[in-house]
C-alpha cells in the first residue's frame, strides 16, 4: 500500500455498497482493476483520449482514468460486468456479437458503456448520433462500421447487410 | 516451381459461413484475459528510464538514490546488461562491421526514448517515483533524422561498426530499364515521393509478466507479443539461454498489427531483471513510451523516379532511388529491404524495374513491421506513378490502370523478379468499386462544385496484400541467413472423453482464429463448430509450433488453416481406422457426422467419439496391438509451404504464395480556404480468394481501411530537428474516432488461389490502399498546374500549400520528356 | 500516468473550499478533472492538495437574472449546459458550444469553470466568454470580486485568479436586441483556429459587430475588424474584405505538431469570415 495520504470511502459498485481505504493519488481505473479485480475498464493511453476505461458514474459515463478513486465516495459506479451479471449477455452485447462489432475486444467494454448511455438517451439514434455517441471511444480494429451497425440493431432499427 | 494444389474447397458446410465468433462472449463480458488482467504472486512492477535525447553519450548512470527509496526491489543498467549478454543478432551485417545493440542503452543512446535503466518496485507508483531518482548524465551529440541525409558520409555517425549510416544497400535490376528508357515515347520524371512514418497504435500497449524461476531455470513469459518465437531467436543467443527455457504464453491481445513483434528487447531485459531480483516482473507500457519506443512503420523516400511510357499508355516500368529510414536500430529490418519486392511491379505488367535501395539508420525510433509492411510503401509509390502518368499525359486514370493491369487471363502471372501472382480480376474489381461510389454521379458533382470554394475529387487505389512469404527472401539480403520457406503447425486431438481440441501455433490479436479454426475442423470431423474447443492464444508448452509460428504477414488463412486441415484430416483418419475396427467395417465405409463414426447407410452401426477415445486412451487391450500403438488421437501437422530457395544473385524467386487484391475508391471534398479534406464516400472491393468467414474478412477490410484513412489525413510521427518526437501520445497523435471514419462500402470478388488448397488467401493488412486512393483523389481535385501530391500524409496545411502553389512548372515535382 | 504524491479534500461548503485553498500554497481546486487530472498524470504540474468542488451545490446552478443575463455556476458540466432548456432559448450559443466539445464522457464531467480556468488555447469557453463580454465571479476567504472576461485570461494555461481564489460562476449578459452569435473553427486533431462573431444587422447590412479570435494564449478582441464589419453588406465577399486584416498586430500564433503558426495566421481571416456568416445564417443566435 502506498505510503501517502489515504482516505476511507463508501460507494455503490454494480449495485452493491462497499467501504474501502484508498490512497489519495490512486486513479479510479487502477483501483477498479488492481484492487477490485475488475477487467472491464482498461487502460489504453495516458491522456484520456482512448475511452477504454469508460464506466458509468452517477448515471453518466466517465473515463475512469481521469478521476481519482477517492472521488468515488458517495457515488454509484457501474462497470460493464453489470451487463451480464446473471451470466448471460444482454441484448446490446448480443447485438455486438451478431454484427461482429468487436475484434480484439480491448475497446469493447468502454464501447458498451458508451453505447448503453447513448441508447438510454436516444432510443432510436441515427447513424450520425451513434458516431457522435461513441466519439470518445477509440477502436483500431473495426473501423467502427460494425460497431455502428451493432448499436443501431440493438436499438431495434433495421440494418442493411 | 510451385505445383498448384487442388482448388476445390475441401470443407463445404461450416466453412464459408459468416458465423458469429466464439471469442466474443468472453470479450463482451469482460472475461477476456489480457496481460494486465493477470498476476503472479509476489510480482513487482517495472519501469523504464528513458533517454530524453535523440543522440548522446551516456556519461554516467547512478541508481543509488532510486535503490534507496523504500519499496524499490532491484535496478538494471546498460553496463550490467553488457557484462552479462552478447549483442543482439543482426540479420544482414555489412562486411565492414555491424550494429552493436544490447537490451539496454550502452555507452550511447541513439533515439529519444531509448531505455537506459529498468527498475523494479513493489507498486506501480513507487516504480514511477523511483524513476525520477535515477541520475543519468548525458553528453548530447549531433542528430540526423532525415533518411536521405543520413546516407551522406558526413552525417553524424550512429554506429561505429557500420562505418556510415547505411545499414544495407543493394541494386535490384530486372528486365532492361535502359532499353525501356530509350524506346519510350514519354518519360515521366518525378523528383521525390515520401511515405511517412506512422503506426497502427493498438489500443493495448505492450505488456508482459515474466518470471525467471531459479529452480527450474524456466523463463515464463506471459506477454502480448505476436511473434515471440522470432523474438526468442534474437534474444536467446544474446542472453546465453536456450529457446527451450522460454515458456511463452498469451491469451487475449488488444491489437497487434505487426507492432507487437517488436517487444522482444523488453522480454529479454525484463527476464534479466526478474533473475536479478528473484521476483516476477510485471510491465505495462505507457502510451507515451509506446509512441517513443514501441516501433514505427517504415518511412521511405523515393527519388529520381523515371517512368518510361508508350504513346498508347503502356507503362514499361520504372527506375528510382529508395531510402528507407529504419530508425536507430534494426529490429526485424533490414528484411523490409527485400519484402517490398514481393510486389515489385504492383498490380501491373511492368517488365523493366530498377531500384537502387538504401536502408539508413537515423536518430528516430526503430521501424518495425506495421500493417502493410514494406509492400504498402512500394505500392503507394507505384500508384502515385500511375496516377501521375495519367494526369501528366492526359490519360483517364481508370483506363490507364486497366490497360496496364495484370489481366485475368494472365494468372498465374510471373513478375519480372520471379514472384507468382496466383489469381485475381483487377478490371472487374475496379468496375465494381466505381459502381459502389457511383462514378458518374461523382463526376457530375465534381463539375457542379467548381467555383464554389469546395472541390471534389475521385481517386482510385489498387493494392495487393501479398501473404505467406518465403523467408528465403532474407537470403537476398544476406546469403548466410539460415532461413527459408514458411509453414504453421496445429495439433488436433480427442481428449479423454472424446472432446475435440485444437492448439494452434498462431497468436491472434482479434482476427477470430478460434472461430475460423472451428469452422474448418467441424467440417472435417463431422461436428458443429461449438463442439470444437480451440485452445485460446498461444502456449509454448502446449501449442504446436515451428519457427514461423505467430500471427503476422497475412498468412493465417493459408498457413494456419492448412495446418488445421492437415491435423484434422490426420485425426479423422485415425478415428476412422479405430471405428472401422470397432464396427467391423472397412475404412471406406466409415463416415464422420454428428459426432459419430458410423457405417454409411447403416444407422445401427455407429460409435461416438467418446467410445473411440476410450479404446485408445483407457481401454487399449480391446484393440489389436498394432492398431493401439499406431494411433494416438493426438495429431500434429505442420503445413509446409512449397517454396524453393530464391536466386540471391539475380534477386529472383517466388517470394509469396498468395496475393489478395484490394481496390479502393475515395471521394473527397477539399475546402479551398483551409485545405481540409473530407471524405464524402468510400468503397472497397476485396478479393482474398475463397472466404472462410465472410463477416470476419469484411471486418478486416474495415479495420485496414480505417488505418489507412487515419494515416492519410490525421496520423503521423514527426520529429523536430533535435530528434524530439512531436506526436508522443494521443495529445498530438490523432487516431480517427467514429466521427472521422465514413461508412465504408464493401464488395467482394472471390478468385480462388490455385496454390493454397482451400482457395483462400491471406488478407488483413490491406496494403495501405486508402493512402493510394486519397492521394489520387486529392490530385484529381487539384488544378492541373498545381503540384503533384507527393507525400502519403496530407493534413490541411499540406493541401493548403498545394492549393496555394504559385511557382513555376519546375516546382510541381514532375517533368515530362516527350520524344517524337 | 501515475500521480505524484497528492492529498484530497472534499469540502461540504463553499467556505470550507476557500479556506482549504487559502490555507496552502499548492492547493488547487478540482472540478471535473478533465484537464487537471490529465496534467497531474503527465506530471506537468505539482499540486499538494486537491480540493474537490465538483459537488458543491453553490457552484452548480444556472440562474436567469432579472436583467436577462444568466449566471452559470462554475461547476456546471458541458452536458448540463447542452441540455439546459432555459439557456437554450436565452443564450443558445452556450449550449451549442458545450455540446460541440468532444466527447460525451468528457462532457459528462468537464465543467465550464474548469475549461475557463485551464485556458488551454484549444479550450472553447475562453473565447466565448470574451466574445460575449462575460464577467467571472471569484471568491476567497476574505473577499469576492468580479473580473471581466477580457481581463481574466492572462497567458496560455494562466488566469487572473489569485492562488486562494475560487471561480464560483460566470455571468453572461443578455444578448442585446438584434444581435446574433456566430462560431467557426478549424479542427486538426484539436482546434487549430477559432473565431466568434457577435453581429447585429439592419436592412440587410451589418450595423454593429464584435469579433474575437480564439486558439490563442489569450482570446483576443479585434475592434478594428469589428469596425470594418459595421456597415458592410452581408455578402461573403464584402465580409471577407472586412476581416482580411483580422490577424494584424497579433504577434504570436501557436506552432505545434498539428499546425504551424503561419497556417494559423492564414486561417484567422477564414474563421472570422465564417463566424460572421454563421451569425447571419439560419441559426438561432
Amino acid at each position: 500500500m502506498d505510503k501517502g495520504p489515504v482516505h476511507d470511502i463508501e460507494f455503490t459498485l454494480n449495485g452493491e455498497t462497499r467501504s474501502d481505504r484508498i490512497a489519495a493519488r490512486q486513479l479510479l481505473v487502477h483501483f477498479l482493476r488492481d484492487d477490485l479485480g475488475l477487467r472491464g475498464p482498461k487502460i489504453g493511453c495516458d491522456t484520456g483520449h482512448c475511452g477504454a476505461c469508460t464506466v458509468r458514474y452517477d448515471g453518466g459515463t466517465i473515463k475512469s482514468c481521469m478521476m481519482l478513486a477517492v472521488q468515488a465516495d458517495g457515488a454509484e459506479i457501474t462497470t460493464v460486468e453489470s451487463m451480464s451479471s446473471d451470466g448471460d449477455m444482454n441484448d446490446l452485447q448480443e447485438s455486438f456479437r451478431q454484427h461482429h462489432g468487436l475484434q480484439c475486444g480491448y475497446c469493447t467494454s468502454g464501447m458498451l458503456m458508451s453505447s448503453q448511455f447513448l441508447l438510454e438517451r436516444k432510443p432510436k439514434p441515427t447513424e450520425q448520433e451513434i458516431r457522435a455517441g461513441i466519439q470518445g471511444n477509440l477502436c483500431r480494429c473495426t473501423g467502427y462500421v460494425n460497431i455502428v451497425k451493432a448499436i443501431k440493431a440493438a436499438s431495434g432499427q433495421e440494418v442493411s447487410r | 516451381m510451385t505445383a498448384p494444389a487442388q482448388t476445390e474447397i475441401k470443407t463445404p458446410t461450416w466453412t464459408g459461413q459468416s458465423l458469429p465468433r466464439k471469442e466474443d462472449e468472453r470479450l463482451l463480458k469482460a472475461q477476456g484475459a489480457f496481460v494486465d488482467d493477470e498476476g503472479i504472486y509476489r510480482m513487482g512492477y517495472a519501469h523504464f528510464v528513458r533517454s530524453p535525447y535523440a543522440h548522446a553519450e551516456i556519461v554516467s548512470v547512478d541508481v543509488s538514490k532510486a535503490e534507496a527509496l523504500g519499496g524499490v526491489i532491484a535496478t538494471l543498467t546498460g553496463d550490467e546488461v553488457k557484462a552479462m549478454t552478447e549483442p543482439l543478432f543482426q540479420f544482414a551485417p555489412k562486411p565492414e562491421g555491424q550494429i552493436e545493440e544490447y537490451l539496454l542503452g550502452v555507452d550511447r543512446v541513439r533515439y529519444q526514448g531509448e531505455a537506459v535503466v529498468v527498475l523494479l518496485a513493489e507498486t506501480r507508483e513507487i516504480a514511477r517515483d523511483a524513476a525520477d531518482l535515477v541520475e543519468v548524465e548525458y553528453k548530447p551529440l549531433p542528430v540526423v533524422i532525415d533518411g536521405v541525409d543520413a546516407a551522406d558520409s558526413d552525417s553524424p555517425l550512429l554506429h561505429e561498426g557500420l562505418g556510415n549510416n547505411i545499414a544495407w544497400e543493394g541494386l535490384f535490376d530486372w528486365g532492361d530499364i535502359d532499353w525501356a528508357m530509350e524506346n519510350a515515347d514519354h518519360v515521366v520524371k518525378i523528383d521525390s515521393l515520401h511515405f511517412h512514418r506512422y503506426s497502427s497504435t493498438p489500443i493495448e500497449c505492450n505488456a508482459m509478466l515474466i518470471n525467471w524461476d531459479p529452480g527450474t531455470d524456466i523463463i515464463r513469459v506471459v506477454s502480448n507479443n505476436q511473434f515471440p518465437l522470432f523474438g526468442a531467436l534474437v534474444i536467446a543467443p544474446s542472453m546465453g539461454v536456450g529457446v527451450d527455457q522460454f515458456d511463452f504464453r498469451s491469451q487475449d491481445i488488444g491489437g497487434g498489427f505487426g507492432i507487437k513483434i517488436n517487444s522482444y528487447t523488453q522480454i529479454g531485459v525484463l527476464s534479466l531483471l526478474s533473475r536479478k531480483a528473484g521476483r516476477p516482473v510485471k510491465w505495462t507500457e505507457y502510451r507515451t513510451e509506446h509512441h517513443l519506443s514501441g516501433g514505427h512503420g517504415n518511412e521511405r523516400t523515393f527519388r529520381n523516379i523515371e517512368i518510361p511510357v508508350m504513346a498508347d499508355g503502356t507503362i514499361l516500368g520504372f527506375k528510382m532511388d529508395v531510402f528507407d529510414n529504419a530508425g536507430a536500430y534494426l529490429h526485424y529490418e533490414p528484411l523490409g529491404a527485400v519484402i517490398w519486392s514481393q510486389v515489385a511491379p504492383g498490380a501491373y505488367r511492368f517488365k523493366n524495374i530498377q531500384v537502387d535501395y538504401k536502408e539508413t539508420v537515423t536518430n528516430k525510433c526503430p521501424a518495425v513491421p506495421n500493417r502493410g509492411y514494406s509492400r504498402m510503401q512500394h505500392l503507394w509509390a507505384i500508384e502515385r506513378m500511375v496516377d501521375t502518368v495519367a494526369h501528366e499525359l492526359d490519360f483517364d486514370p481508370v483506363e490507364l490502370r486497366k490497360l496496364n493491369y495484370v489481366q485475368p487471363e494472365d494468372y498465374p502471372y510471373t513478375t519480372p523478379n520471379g514472384c507468382v501472382y496466383d489469381s485475381g480480376n483487377l478490371p472487374a474489381a475496379l468496375d465494381a468499386v466505381l459502381d459502389l461510389i457511383d462514378h458518374d454521379a461523382v463526376r457530375k458533382a465534381q463539375k457542379a462544385a467548381e467555383g464554389t470554394g469546395k472541390r471534389i475529387g475521385l481517386g482510385i487505389g489498387t493494392t495487393l496484400d501479398s501473404g505467406t512469404n518465403n523467408f528465403g527472401q532474407a537470403r537476398i539480403l544476406n546469403p548466410e541467413l539460415p532461413f527459408s520457406g514458411n509453414g504453421e503447425a496445429c495439433t488436433a486431438k480427442l481428449d479423454l472423453y472424446g472432446e475435440i481440441m485444437l492448439t494452434l501455433g498462431t497468436i491472434p490479436q482479434g482476427q477470430g482464429h478460434e472461430t475460423s479454426a472451428s469452422q474448418v475442423a467441424a467440417d472435417i470431423l463431422g461436428v458443429s463448430p461449438e463442439e470444437v474447443r480451440v485452445w485460446t492464444g498461444f502456449d509454448k508448452g502446449h501449442s504446436a509450433y515451428i519457427g514461423f509460428s505467430g500471427t503476422y504477414a497475412s498468412q493465417f488463412a493459408v498457413t494456419g488453416i492448412n495446418a488445421i486441415i492437415g491435423a484434422c484430416e490426420k485425426l479423422a483418419a485415425e478415428i476412422t481406422e479405430v471405428a472401422a475396427f470397432a464396427l467391423g467395417a472397412s475404412e471406406e465405409e466409415i463416415e464422420l457426422a454428428e459426432g459419430m463414426a458410423r457405417v454409411r447407410g447403416d444407422a445401427e452401426r455407429e460409435i461416438p467419439y467418446i467410445g473411440i477415445a476410450n479404446m485408445v486412451y483407457a481401454n487399449n487391450a480391446v484393440l489389436p496391438y498394432e492398431l493401439a500403438t499406431k494411433v494416438s488421437l493426438t495429431c500434429r501437422h505442420v503445413y509446409v509451404v512449397p517454396f524453393d530457395l530464391p536466386d540471391t544473385e539475380k534477386k529472383y524467386g517466388n517470394l509469396t504464395l498468395t496475393y489478395s487484391t484490394q481496390t479502393h475508391a475515395a471521394v473527397v471534398e477539399i475546402d479551398d480556404e483551409t485545405g481540409k479534406v473530407k471524405l464524402l464516400d468510400y468503397a472497397v472491393v476485396d478479393d482474398c480468394g475463397t472466404r472462410l468467414n465472410p463477416m470476419l474478412v469484411e471486418g478486416q477490410v474495415h479495420g485496414a481501411t480505417a488505418h489507412g484513412i487515419g494515416a492519410a489525413l490525421r496520423e503521423t510521427f514527426e520529429y523536430d530537428e533535435d530528434g524530439q518526437l512531436l506526436n508522443n501520445n494521443f495529445l498530438f497523435y490523432h487516431p480517427p474516432t467514429a466521427v472521422d471514419v465514413p461508412h465504408i462500402k464493401t464488395g467482394s470478388i472471390e478468385s480462388p488461389s490455385p496454390f493454397s488448397g482451400t482457395g483462400a488467401k491471406g488478407m488483413g493488412e490491406g496494403g495501405g490502399a486508402p493512402l493510394h486512393a486519397i492521394c489520387a483523389a486529392i490530385q484529381d481535385a487539384l488544378d492541373p498546374e498545381m503540384p503533384i501530391v507527393n507525400d502519403s500524409h496530407n493534413p490541411p496545411e499540406r493541401v493548403f500549400g498545394l492549393l496555394g502553389y504559385d511557382g513555376g512548372a519546375d516546382g510541381r515535382g514532375v517533368t515530362v520528356e516527350s520524344r517524337g | 500516468m501515475l500521480l505524484a504524491s497528492v492529498d484530497y479534500y472534499r469540502p461540504g461548503t463553499l467556505a470550507e473550499a476557500t479556506n482549504a485553498l487559502g490555507g496552502s500554497e499548492d492547493a488547487r481546486a478540482l472540478a471535473g478533472g478533465q484537464s487537471l487530472v490529465s496534467l497531474l498524470k503527465l506530471r506537468a504540474t505539482q499540486v499538494d492538495l486537491l480540493v474537490d468542488i465538483s459537488r458543491l451545490e453553490e457552484l452548480r446552478s444556472v440562474t436567469e437574472n432579472e436583467d436577462g443575463s444568466v449566471t452559470i455556476g462554475s461547476c456546471v458540466t458541458y452536458d448540463e449546459l447542452e441540455h439546459h432548456d432555459q439557456l437554450g432559448s436565452t443564450h443558445p450559443s452556450i449550449g451549442k458550444v458545450a455540446g460541440g466539445t468532444v466527447d460525451q464522457q468528457i462532457r459528462n464531467r468537464g465543467t465550464i469553470g474548469g475549461n475557463l480556468c485551464h485556458n488551454d488555447p484549444i479550450n472553447n469557453f475562453p473565447v466565448l466568454a470574451v466574445a460575449l463580454d462575460a464577467t467571472m465571479h471569484a471568491v476567497s476567504t476574505t473577499a469576492q470580486r468580479d473580473i471581466p472576461a477580457t481581463g481574466f485570461f492572462t497567458a496560455a494555461f494562466s488566469n487572473a485568479l489569485e492562488p486562494e481564489e475560487l471561480l464560483t460562476g460566470i455571468t453572461f449578459p443578455a444578448l442585446e436586441e438584434g444581435f446574433r452569435v456566430g462560431w467557426s473553427e478549424i479542427e486538426i486533431g484539436e482546434a487549430a483556429s477559432r473565431a466568434v462573431a457577435v453581429v447585429r444587422t439592419e436592412n440587410g447590412s451589418i450595423a454593429e459587430a464584435r469579433m474575437t479570435l480564439g486558439c490563442l494564449p489569450v482570446p483576443t478582441l479585434r475592434p478594428d475588424t469589428a469596425a470594418q464589419l459595421a456597415s458592410v453588406g452581408s455578402s461573403e465577399s464584402e465580409i471577407a474584405e472586412a476581416v482580411a486584416a483580422v490577424a494584424d498586430g497579433i504577434d504570436f500564433f501557436p506552432d505545434d505538431a498539428d499546425a504551424s503558426s503561419d497556417y494559423r495566421r492564414a486561417m484567422a481571416p477564414v474563421v472570422a469570415k465564417r463566424a460572421v456568416l454563421d451569425a447571419l445564417g439560419d441559426n438561432d443566435g
